[in-house]
């Protein structure tokens, strides 16, 4: 104690802070060296600058040399070397067990390419009409027909009337731009000696360029519609007319002849607009103004003409901050102006306007005459489930095979322990390996989606590119993916493991606690439930659509022709089908206005004759224009009346043929009770002669509703043919060769019935083609999965299979015994993935009118695949284990 | 093999070592060289030096006798090991290498100059 006795101390404060930074080892004679100084300074200057001094010396103690590592960059030194370690054993482990590795780089990289895929596909679809400036104002102008009762709809058209666009632009002061667009029907575009035939050219309103952002390469918006004789073009139809110099040229003014059915028409190139996007839910190439074609038709009536003739793409401008809902309601009044009232009723109860926004008429509006193919909303939201679906399940994946992997390395992860690693850093050892799994996976799941993109692209007619330069915010949230998956594909083995006891790992005893729920349990059971779920839709998807095309749509289908008529062969229509019927091939040939597997006709204004009393007709139904060959050539049957005969015209009386559920909407309790009443259908009396069984005339989306067939000879705008389906080829050469007899100016053009039946169904079958290679993918990762998660076990029970057979356990029983686990494992599963997976379905299936009934059958089937799946990799595993010697691993301890 | 490295002040530092032989400690060794080489010494800078020699293998180090001008404190004694001797002889042997390859009339030049 005497020795600790100096004469001067520094100040207490300066001491303990030393104390406090500098490094245990040095502490003391550092100290010991600063005070043994500060007895000579004191008496040499004063306390008060020894102490300066001394505060001095101990501050300039702190360097990171001296001091105590416990600021975290101060041991990144050591760190970095324990991750160049982790590294070096992650390597050698992964060249070590060269199929697991295989197996998790494969699930790894084609779960995130698929997801990568996926991304593309959702950022496309979702990026539609967001390139105009003021997306967010405008709105397609569409009209909804009533059938006179404005609420039941008729019809909703896409398209809206000429005098739409000007009269409500006219109308609502939140308008403030509106245009139509008028696309004339393909004429040919002449420049000099070049002939583009068959092109787009559209009509549209001088308001379109402050609605729409059409960027300029040549000329500029304000003088693009200076005069009646402009036009702008893309940039596409500058290369294609100019060549690829285009730019060199001074286009803008250059002359262009229009040619249509010996019409012509010389235009001025007044701009030159860059190529509509991609993703814009219409392409057009040439825009000239709307003048022109109104001088062409000369109709003032006809050009601001508020109902029917729908044919005019109405968009329209509000001002900023008008709401589109209150020009809607404005819409009753709107029409009531306009239309004077029809046969006593207000005009609003016919007719309502709807205002869709531009930003959703992609994804969400799937209305009649829609311009282009949209997409759709429900689509995405599949796709994008699939999409997480998929990259959790490979992490899964890849959690499962880790686990077990990693339990051939208790003995690593135990004498890693007792030498000191922390938990902490045993913890960061498994991140940094997943870490290397993902990074080596990465540049696999790019290339893989690269190789997969052009079929992709080509299925789903999509023009998806990779192309990270470009697309900065894809590559920021594909590197976020990358971290996120080597995160969760890591945390949990890394967790997990971390935690055992060191001593039984050590023995190389595995630890793992037998018969409880653990999270790696939760883990395999939701894998179950993703794979039985997905299975589960996949066969209510393929079920419902064998449905669709094998059920009966009660008219026959096969081998009937549909071939739309031209002007010319209108004109000579008799003698082009008795020209067709001599040939004995053809047997059947029917006029028709529309055939099935389209979409009926307007509603017209209706009422029948209930004894004396007239009631209007309060419900939709359409019609089409039959001849009196139609019922035989499609083979639909009467319920009751007769056919039509040859001399029956409805232009002045009218025969009537309605459906079944027709004659029980008018009010008839038998298909015979309607025979022969009077009712009058779009002004024209007369009689109902026939009524036919139901069929389904539109898609199976629809129920089939009522509708009513007419003779009227004026009206027809197809043929329909019923050959015979051995000689079709000579046939359809026969149908050719006559058709050139008739018409020499156009192609004919035809296709059968069942593959437009078939057509209707076309995004379906895209949907589910998709959505099955997606789930057969997630499928396969799932079983890769289950494979590690079976490995693990049986290797665990190694011993105990052992046991079991000296003591005499049969091979069956051993089986029985690893498999009854997972029995259990799927009955949790399945309980919880089929009612989410009926839940989904059913709203999948409530979009069509007629489905197929989910069957027991179909909830056994993802079970018992499942469970073959399961003891299949069960039986293979196994039987290794049972097969060998029990002595092999009762020995090795 | 030319795998020492030395900066300037841990080599006055090192050779300090040698030359107080069994009495080297902070103090001392601070005192040595400000006296021979008539510069002022950081405390810090000396102490760094001493223990990154250490890590490297040129110095060993023990604990000595606690005093009472110390406040109880013991004093570390530094002892430099075989291979700082090793390290110091090279350092030497580089310096007089160099020194041996001026050409002569550069020196007879500053001579001159004088």
């Amino acid at each position: 104690m005497e020795d600790r006795k100096i004469k001067y101390y520094p100040p207490t404060w300066a001491v303990n802070w030393l104390l406090w930074f500098c490094h245990a080892d040095f502490a003391e004679d550092i100290l010991g060296d600063l005070q043994e100084e500060y007895q000579f300074h004191v008496p040499a200057t004063s306390k008060r600058l020894a102490d300066f001094w001394f505060v001095r010396q101990v501050a300039g103690m702190m360097r990171p040399s001296l001091m105590k590592p416990f600021l975290p960059f101060l041991k990144l030194n050591n760190k970095l070397d324990m991750i160049k370690n982790y590294i070096k054993i992650g390597l050698r482990n992964l060249t070590k067990y060269k199929v697991s590795t295989a197996i998790n780089l494969l699930g790894l990289s084609t779960g995130m390419a698929a997801f990568i895929l996926i991304a593309l596909f959702v950022k496309d679809e979702l990026s539609y009409d967001r390139n105009h400036e003021h997306a967010d104002e405008i709105f397609r102008i569409t009209i909804k027909n009533f059938s006179g009762d404005g609420e039941t709809l008729s019809r909703h058209w896409a398209f809206a009337s000429a005098g739409h666009g000007p009269r409500i632009k006219e109308d609502f002061p939140q308008v403030t731009h509106a245009t139509r667009f008028f696309p004339w029907a393909f004429p040919d575009v002449v420049y000099e000696d070049k002939r583009l035939p068959g092109e787009q050219v559209v009509f549209a309103d001088p308001d379109v360029f402050d609605i729409f952002t059409f960027p300029f390469l040549q000329g500029n918006k304000e003088s693009a519609f200076a005069n009646e004789t402009s036009m702008v073009i893309s940039e596409d139809v500058a290369v294609r007319i100019f060549g690829n110099d285009w730019r060199e040229q001074d286009i803008v003014g250059k002359s262009v002849k229009i040619e249509a059915r010996g019409a012509g028409l010389s235009l001025q190139i007044t701009g030159v607009m860059e190529n509509m996007p991609r993703q814009q839910h219409f392409h057009f190439d040439y825009l000239a103004p709307f003048a022109i074609y109104e001088n062409f038709v000369n109709n003032p009536d006809a050009m601001s003409n508020v109902t029917g003739n729908y044919n005019y793409l109405t968009y329209v401008r509000l001002s900023d901050g008008a709401s589109s809902a209150e020009v809607e309601a404005g819409g009753s009044a709107f029409f009531d102006k306009h239309i004077a009232d029809i046969r006593g009723v207000k005009a609003h109860n016919y007719y309502g306007l709807v205002l869709q926004p531009l930003k959703d008429i992609h994804l969400t509006s799937n209305i009649s005459g829609e311009i282009e193919n949209n997409g759709s909303m429900s689509q995405v939201i599949i796709f994008s489930v699939i999409g997480v679906l998929l990259i959790v399940v490979a992490c899964i994946n890849y959690m499962n095979l880790a686990t077990s992997r990693y339990t051939r390395r208790m003995k690593e992860i135990g004498v890693r322990k007792s030498i000191g690693a922390s938990r902490g850093s045993l913890i960061s050892q498994f991140i940094t390996e997943s870490v290397m799994l993902t990074v080596i996976s990465f540049p696999l799941a790019v290339g893989l989606a690269a190789v997969a993109l052009p079929f992709v692209n080509d299925f789903m007619d999509k023009q998806l590119s990779i192309n990270f330069l470009q697309d900065f915010q894809l590559f920021l949230s594909v590197f976020g993916l990358l971290a996120l998956v080597a995160l969760l594909a890591g945390i949990y083995p890394a967790v997990y493991l971390s935690g055992l006891d060191t001593i039984r790992s050590l023995k190389g005893e595995s630890t793992f606690k037998t018969g409880k729920v653990n999270f790696r349990t939760v883990l395999v059971t939701f894998q179950y439930v993703v794979t039985i779920a997905i299975i589960f839709s996949l066969t209510v998807l393929n079920a419902q659509m064998s449905y669709i095309f094998n059920s009966d749509p009660g008219f026959d289908k096969e081998s009937v022709l549909d071939v739309p008529l031209s002007n010319e062969i209108f004109e000579k229509k008799e003698a082009f089908r008795n020209e067709l019927l001599s040939n004995t091939e053809i047997e059947k040939a029917s006029f028709v206005s529309r055939i099935p597997t389209g979409a009926l006709l307007d509603s017209q204004g209706a009422s029948i004759f209930l004894g004396d009393t007239i009631t209007p007709i309060n419900f939709r139904l359409p019609c089409i224009m039959v001849d009196e060959n139609f019922l035989d050539t499609y083979s639909i049957e009467l319920a009751a009346g007769q056919d039509f005969e040859r001399y029956m015209d409805s232009d002045s009386v009218g025969y009537y043929i309605v459906n079944e559920i027709a004659a029980r909407s008018l009010g008839f309790l038998t298909a015979e009770d309607a025979i022969d009443k009077r009712m009058t259908y779009a002004g024209v009396d007369g009689k109902i002669i026939g009524v036919v069984k139901d069929f389904h005339f539109e898609s199976l989306h629809s129920e089939i509703g009522p509708m009513i067939m007419l003779k009227n000879d004026n009206y027809y705008r197809r043929i329909s043919l019923k050959i015979n389906p051995v000689n079709i080829k000579e046939t359809l050469s026969f149908i050719e060769t006559t058709w050139a007899k008739f018409d020499q100016k156009n192609t004919i053009n035809y296709n059968f019935v069942d593959e437009s039946f078939e057509n209707q169904y076309q995004g379906e079958e895209r949907l589910s083609t998709m959505f099955k290679a997606f789930a057969v993918l997630a499928v396969l990762i799932g079983c890769l999965g289950m494979l590690g998660m079976v490995t693990f076990i049986v290797e665990r029970k190694t011993k105990e299979i052992g046991i079991r057979k000296v003591l005499g356990a049969k091979s069956p029983h051993i089986i029985w015994l690893v498999s009854q686990n997972f029995i259990w494992l799927i009955s949790v599963a399945a309980l919880v993935a089929l009612p989410l997976g009926y839940y989904f379905m059913s709203g999948w299936l409530d979009t069509f009118a007629y489905q197929v009934t989910i069957s027991p059958v179909l909830f056994v089937v993802p079970i018992l695949a499942v469970v073959l799946i399961t003891l299949l990799t069960i039986l293979y595993r196994t039987i290794k284990a049972v097969y060998i010697n029990p002595v092999k691993y009762l020995r090795s301890e | 093999m030319n795998n020492y490295q030395l900066g300037e002040f841990e080599e006055i530092v090192l050779l300090t070592v040698a030359i107080l032989n069994d009495d080297a400690y902070g103090v001392n060794i601070k005192q040595e060289i400000e006296m021979r080489m008539k510069r002022k010494v950081s405390t810090g800078a000396m102490q760094t030096a001493l223990r990154r020699m250490e890590a490297k293998g040129y110095l060993a180090s023990e604990f000595g006798e606690a005093t009472a001008v110390r406040g109880g404190k013991r004093k570390r004694y530094f002892k430099i090991t075989p291979y700082g001797v090793k390290a110091l002889e090279h350092y030497k042997e580089t310096r007089m290498s160099l020194w041996d390859a001026i050409p002569g009339t550069v020196l007879d030049l500053k001579i001159c100059g004088r």
